[in-house]
């Protein structure tokens, strides 16, 4: 922490343990918040090479979309406006909502470090996702805002449909956040069973990219894709974030949306609890 | 050159004995990263059942472009984790001293000290899209055209090996842990569609600064039969020679540069 540049940290440091143990648990978990910012901040030349990783993703998609659009104006509901204004905000709330909870998980079963997890009198699937929390209100001010900067000055990105809209999409980035940090959790609890979980953290990575509406939006695939995705988590991730921002959800469809993703936030959080309960009874530590 | 060879064969069955030692892990890891490979063409596909071209590029050419960027791109992988980890592992931990110390050339030793096998899944994936492409384009392949095709694999691979290395020896001079690979590797998205969408700045910096465009661009329009760009094709192993030259130039001059961090 010494090391640290004298930023303004998102807590302050930790008071003596009060008397109600709602109050504590919160100051616990608040500080596993801090740490993540912190354990960030010691990396954060990574994050200037990530602003320019993630203009190389949208100017990548930038161009397809050009070319595609050349013939025709209206494809599954989007102009090209809409288009690159979607493709542009999906990559700036991905910067946001990004973590890396599952291969955390995976490092500590291979590196038999899982042991220190287990001896914490805490709740690791909150401290995994309060340290997430904290990693991510890190990337919102030095990689998010610096990279939706960039675009917005490159790009003939659109704004807000409506401050209504714009609130509404703020909320819905903030679940998408929970929405992610749940999913991971529950992928890293498959790395107790299998050891080699890498590659599939590798699939899971291309999964979430393709069904969360980032690469394109789910309007585009065939309708029975979309049936299907209506039964799961993975388009509140982005598709529905981005749509309430371009503004084509509307009224109390938007109420709807954001209940809808509460949901699924609570749906992940009791699975990724219920598997690590199931799990964790079966950890072998490795040369622990 | 002989002693070399029977070094890489030493070093490639060592690691492939450690791999194996666990078999069920090591198929996992294949089949999962085929996985996320194959996942890797749901945005092409998905694509596709909206628009019926992209330019003048049907489904199956740009499936072709895709497939192809694969394979060069998977026997780099192979060994691609040395140099990922190159800045790490060697200079910041100064265990290049070690590699000094040996009667072997220094980049042998790096390049070769582990295999990312599971990597080969992209060669696979790779050469059996290209194959259903070629079925359905109704190319007719001779002899001569595989020759050439595997003549292109490996340059490609070349390509990609002296574009890395160069960017790994410069851990040589600057001790960053990060360094510009993330973002030069996310480059590789670009070579995966029709340099002819970009802007003309990029087709040049794809083309003549960090050339993927040689890798993967360029020899599909031949086997296309897109004659637009037969003089670039012809310069594909030009410029994987060059590239490869100027890659063990840097790498030579950093090797000189190198100073322990006598930990």
């Amino acid at each position: 922490m010494s090391s640290s540049a004298p930023t303004a940290l998102p807590y302050p440091a930790p008071r003596p343990v009060g008397r109600s143990s709602l109050g504590r648990n919160l100051r616990i978990y608040a500080e596993f918040v801090r740490v993540g910012f912190v354990n960030t901040l010691a990396y954060r030349l990574r994050y200037y090479t990530g602003i320019v990783t993630y203009f190389i993703y949208v100017t990548v998609y930038y161009f397809i979309w050009k070319a595609i659009y050349e013939h025709s104006t209206n494809i599954a509901g989007f102009d090209f406006s809409h288009i690159l204004t979607y493709v542009a905000l999906g990559w700036i709330i991905r910067s946001f909502y990004y973590n890396n909870i599952d291969q955390d998980m995976a490092y500590q079963v291979m590196e038999g470090k899982l042991a220190m997890d287990l001896i914490k009198p805490v709740n690791i699937q909150l401290m995994y996702i309060a340290q997430a929390l904290g990693e991510s209100m890190f990337r919102a001010v030095m990689l998010s805002l610096p990279t939706a900067i960039v675009l917005l000055l490159v790009y003939p990105v659109r704004g807000p449909a409506s401050a209504r809209h714009l609130a509404a999409f703020l909320v819905s980035v903030i679940l998408s956040f929970f929405l992610v940090a749940a999913i991971n959790f529950t992928v890293g609890t498959f790395a107790i069973r299998l050891k080699s979980i890498l590659g599939l953290l590798r699939a899971k990575y291309f999964l979430l990219e393709l069904f969360s509406g980032l690469l394109l939006p789910i309007s585009f695939f065939p309708a029975i894709f979309q049936k299907i995705f209506n039964f799961m988590p993975f388009q509140y991730i982005s598709y529905i974030p981005v749509l309430l921002y371009l503004g084509k959800i509307n009224g109390r469809a938007i109420a709807a949306s954001l209940a809808l993703q509460l949901f699924w936030v609570l749906a992940m959080f009791a699975l990724g609890a219920a598997m690590w309960k199931w799990s964790s009874r079966k950890i072998t530590i490795q040369g622990g | 050159m002989k002693r070399h060879l029977r070094l890489f064969l030493l070093y490639l069955a060592q690691y492939t004995k450690v791999r194996l030692a666990y078999k069920a892990d090591f198929i996992i890891a294949f089949f999962s990263s085929m996985a996320a490979t194959v996942l890797g063409f749901g945005f092409v596909l998905v694509l596709f059942s909206k628009i019926p071209k992209l330019q003048d590029w049907s489904f199956y050419e740009i499936l072709f472009l895709y497939g192809f960027s694969l394979i060069p791109l998977g026997f780099f992988n192979v060994v691609s984790w040395n140099l990922y980890e190159f800045g790490d592992i060697y200079i910041i931990q100064g265990r290049f001293d070690r590699i000094l110390l040996r009667p072997v050339d220094t980049l042998f030793q790096v390049i070769f000290e582990k295999f990312r096998l599971e990597s080969l899944q992209e060669v696979a994936t790779g050469t059996l899209v290209i194959w259903i492409c070629v079925r359905h384009l109704g190319l007719d392949w001779g002899p001569f055209d595989c020759l050439w095709f595997a003549l292109m694999v490996v340059c490609g691979a070349v390509i990609y090996l002296s574009v890395f290395l160069i960017l790994t020896a410069v851990s040589f001079w600057f001790e960053d842990r990060v360094g510009i690979v993330p973002p030069v590797f996310n480059m590789l998205t670009f070579a995966r569609y029709p340099l002819t969408i970009y802007s003309v700045f990029i087709q040049f910096m794809l083309s003549w600064i960090i050339p993927f465009g040689f890798a993967s661009f360029y020899p599909t329009t031949h086997f296309l039969g897109r004659k637009t760009f037969t003089p670039y094709f012809h310069l594909v192993p030009v410029v994987a020679a060059t590239f490869f030259v100027l890659s063990i130039f840097v790498w030579n001059r950093g090797v000189r540069n190198y100073s322990s961090t006598g930990s």
